[in-house]
């Protein structure tokens, strides 16, 4: 039996231990370990208060002020995937960019930010068919001194204004690549020269820059899985270790053309459990580089090292619109990516504001009342809420409401599975287990164990 | 190495404080002038006359503020300028007897707080100034007086206190919840997490139960700490139980210094019988610092040489070791890491550490 402490301390005990706690009948050696592992508070014991009291404040996810911005300069785009999750026009319409206004706005926006550090991440549409507006906004931000821009592209064109912007050290890229040549046009571009031309686009800015400077993500469609290792070694040919792993978006246009993806559900969970794995095989096999799951790194950090809240879909509570928003093509604000999507496929009005007047708004407060898991009755009797986050928008995409129970979600089974899977590895003896989770959590040698049993 | 305490003469009666200027620049009442320099030494003139120390030129005292003592015909350099090591001993005196203790204590106590208060005044902009003992807290008022007083007419600078969190009770709390405190970090020393075994290291008997009872107390108030554990036989393979202990009972805490053994003091006639040889198997220890970072608890090594350190976990041998009692070995000349490490005690027996290097 996994016993977790509201901290996110855990041990697993073993079944007399299970027994003698169940019983009332703990040792004095029991009450020392359980008091050890944080997952016992004896009488007396006043540093054991204050590391609980510390340890529950560390889970508590921190919104800081506004340092994040995901801005779309313009919705058009110069492909038409056939799941695209952006919601996307063609590229010869009119009136999908910024106007003057909304530039205006938007570096008014920049002017008013009080932190020392900014990331802004341009999204689409397409935004490298507008340079001139992604220039803009970073000469806007020269007075903050740690800058971090992400570009996030379809490597279809580069022109020079665009390479100049690449060109910078503080401007990183971000771009899709959905597996093998056929895949990739299957999904995306449509042709092989469409193909040719990206892939030769990616090959030029990671020979240029490095991988560093390169991410990329697949986008996976659960009705097609794609073969493991072919996925694996198309990113592993451009050398990018970490693949975050997409389902296609059941939100925005994807909803229309893939109702069945609900149904794909389970079969999605068991391929990413299968693709852990399998990554720990390849690892262990060659410890030359270390490949690894985005999505799964970031759950496993989540329970060993509270705060690690930077992937903001699970930390709680989940405010939105406090320290990060998009702004959309027409300077309407959204609390994240999806709830974009999901207002532009009709389905539901998620704006929070706009950037003419900000987004202090009732519908924002509205949201955050419920951004938590904290006193979900389902969450509050889960062993893995301490790790776990809350995600409104997700719940609203599938079901158009929020309040189900919490175990009947998506996201709830998602995730699930995942920490289940998390514990499983943390629990395995095997070494090529322990050898992959100590590379995934940044650690410089690998422990003897991850966690403890206690019989 | 570099010497701290000089000869000195001084007309003066009793001691006091003064920063030796060469003269250039603004001179302030609390500085002592150039006057002249020979081959012996330099001549200063200040408010409390004349000052001769010997031993040292100018230029290498230029910007130090001293302490003279006319009785004992000496001057301390308490804080030297462009330094980072400069430390405060405040008292002698101890509640522990540490098995290993580079320091041992003495039964007697000379109060020279005062003294202390006007050098820090003194001190160069935005420095770190240590404080250690014997055991600075024996004297928590005096301590934490001076502390106040300081931080507060110098906003710019900062403390390091070494005590062994014997002494503090819960009346503490609001009073470490000063502002002025977020400028002071405590660098307190663990042994073991099994308390028989730390006592047993520390000579107290409860000390363990005491230092948990400081804990709680410096956690509450939202002190900054710097936990030490320096590394003997008798727990070098009690470290990874330690690591955990931390991750679970000291989340709080900013860092974890693992040290290595200094050749001094107590470890001199026990060194045999004390040092691990880490560079022959740092299983332990390397287990123990994955075990913190594995629960995002930051560990670092103070005392080991970069190159006896494998190589996964070299990036937390840090350069610990005080600038006037360092050294490198000959061996270490071609290094190319030897700015980034420790190096060694001056006292550190020479033929170990000519043996035991490999230039990087």
């Amino acid at each position: 039996m996994l016993l977790v402490g509201d901290a996110g301390d855990f041990a697993l005990a073993e079944r007399p231990m299970v027994e003698r706690l169940c019983a009332d009948a703990l040792t004095d050696d029991d009450r020392d370990v359980l008091s050890c592992e944080g997952l016992l508070i004896d009488d007396g014991d006043p540093l054991g208060r204050v590391a609980y009291a510390y340890g529950v404040a560390e889970r508590i996810g921190h919104a800081g002020a506004l340092d994040y911005l995901i801005l779309v300069p313009t919705l058009r785009c110069n492909l038409s995937c056939s799941y695209c999750q952006v919601s996307r026009v063609a590229e010869r319409s009119t009136g999908f960019d910024w106007n003057e206004a909304t530039l205006a706005a938007v570096l008014r926006l920049i002017d008013g930010l009080e932190t020392e550090r900014v990331k802004i991440e341009f999204q689409g549409g397409e935004p490298t068919l507008r340079p001139d507006l992604i220039r803009a906004v970073i000469d806007r931000c020269e007075r903050i001194p740690i800058r971090q821009f992400v570009i996030c592209t379809n490597l279809q064109r580069i022109d020079d204004d665009v390479l100049a912007l690449f060109d910078r050290p503080d401007v990183f890229i971000s771009t899709s690549l959905d597996g093998d040549a056929a895949t990739h046009a299957r999904q995306r571009t449509g042709d092989g020269a469409t193909t040719d031309a990206f892939l030769a686009n990616l090959r030029f800015v990671l020979d240029r820059y490095g991988p560093t400077k390169v991410s990329a993500l697949p986008t996976v469609d659960p009705a097609r899985l794609p073969d493991m290792d072919g996925l694996i070694d198309s990113y592993a040919a451009h050398g990018i270790d970490g693949v975050f792993l997409r389902p296609i978006n059941y939100q925005g246009f994807a909803r229309k053309r893939h109702a069945e993806v609900r149904e794909l559900d389970a079969a999605w969970r068991d391929y990413h459990s299968a693709f852990v794995r399998r990554l720990i095989e390849r690892n262990w096999e060659d410890r030359s580089r270390v490949l690894e799951e985005t999505y799964f790194s970031i759950c496993l950090r989540r329970v060993f090292q509270p705060g690690a809240d930077r992937h903001v879909d699970l930390r709680d509570p989940n405010p939105v619109g406090v320290d990060y928003v998009v702004v959309d093509h027409d300077g309407r604000v959204y609390p994240t990516d999806e709830a974009r999507m999901l207002t532009r496929s009709g389905v539901i009005d998620l704006a929070i504001g706009d950037v003419f007047d900000g987004w202090e708004t009732e519908a924002r407060d509205r949201l955050n009342a419920h951004a938590t898991n904290r006193f979900d009755p389902t969450c509050m009797g889960c062993a893995y809420q301490p790790f776990c986050g809350r995600d409104l928008v997700d719940d609203l995409s599938r079901y158009g409401r929020i309040d189900l129970p919490r175990h009947e979600t998506e996201f709830c089974r998602r995730h699930l599975a995942m920490f289940d899977l998390v514990f499983e590895l943390i629990y395995s003896a095997d070494p090529a287990v322990r050898y992959s989770l100590a590379r995934w959590l940044r650690l410089p040698g690998t422990p003897t164990e991850f966690g403890v049993r206690l019989s | 190495m570099i010497r701290l305490t000089l000869p000195a003469a001084s007309d003066a009666e009793a001691a006091y404080v003064a920063r030796l200027n060469t003269g250039r620049g603004g001179v302030d009442e609390a500085d002592a002038a150039l006057v002249d320099e020979d081959a012996e030494g330099v001549t200063y003139l200040g408010r409390h006359g004349v000052l001769a120390i010997d031993g040292a030129s100018a230029t290498e005292l230029n910007g130090d503020v001293v302490i003279v003592d006319p009785v004992g015909g000496r001057a301390e350099r308490i804080l030297r300028r462009g330094s980072g090591h400069n430390t405060l001993l405040v008292t002698e005196r101890c509640d522990q007897l540490c098995l290993m203790c580079s320091q041992p204590p003495k039964k007697t106590h000379v109060d020279r707080f005062a003294l202390f208060e006007q050098a820090c005044l003194l001190a160069e902009s935005d420095s770190l100034i240590g404080i250690s003992g014997g055991e600075p807290t024996l004297y928590k008022a005096d301590l934490l007086g001076m502390l106040e007083h300081v931080l507060a007419e110098r906003p710019d600078l900062e403390f390091h206190v070494l005590t062994n969190g014997q002494f503090f009770d819960d009346d503490d709390v609001a009073r470490l919840r000063d502002e002025r405190y977020a400028r002071v970090s405590w660098g307190i020393p663990i042994y073991a997490a099994d308390a028989a075994l730390h006592d047993r290291i520390v000579g107290k008997d409860g000390a363990f139960s005491r230092l948990e009872k400081s804990m709680a107390v410096l956690a509450r108030a939202g002190a900054r700490i710097e936990l030490r554990t320096v590394l003997v036989a008798d727990n070098a393979d009690a470290l990874t139980r330690l690591a955990r202990y931390v991750a679970k009972r000291l989340r709080f805490v900013e860092v974890w210094s693992i040290m290595q053994l200094e050749n001094i003091g107590f470890a001199r006639a026990r060194w045999a019988s004390l040092f691990v040889e880490h560079a022959r198997d740092f299983g332990p220890i390397g287990d123990a610092i994955d075990h913190a970072a594995l629960h995002g608890i930051r560990a670092q090594l103070f005392n080991f040489p970069r190159c006896t350190v494998p190589e996964p976990w070299r990036d937390l041998a840090r350069a610990s070791i005080s600038d006037w009692k360092r050294r490198y070995a000959d061996a270490c000349a071609p290094c190319r890491e030897r700015d980034a490490c420790s190096g060694f005690f001056e006292w550190h027996p020479i033929q170990q550490a000519e043996d035991g290097v490999t230039p990087l």
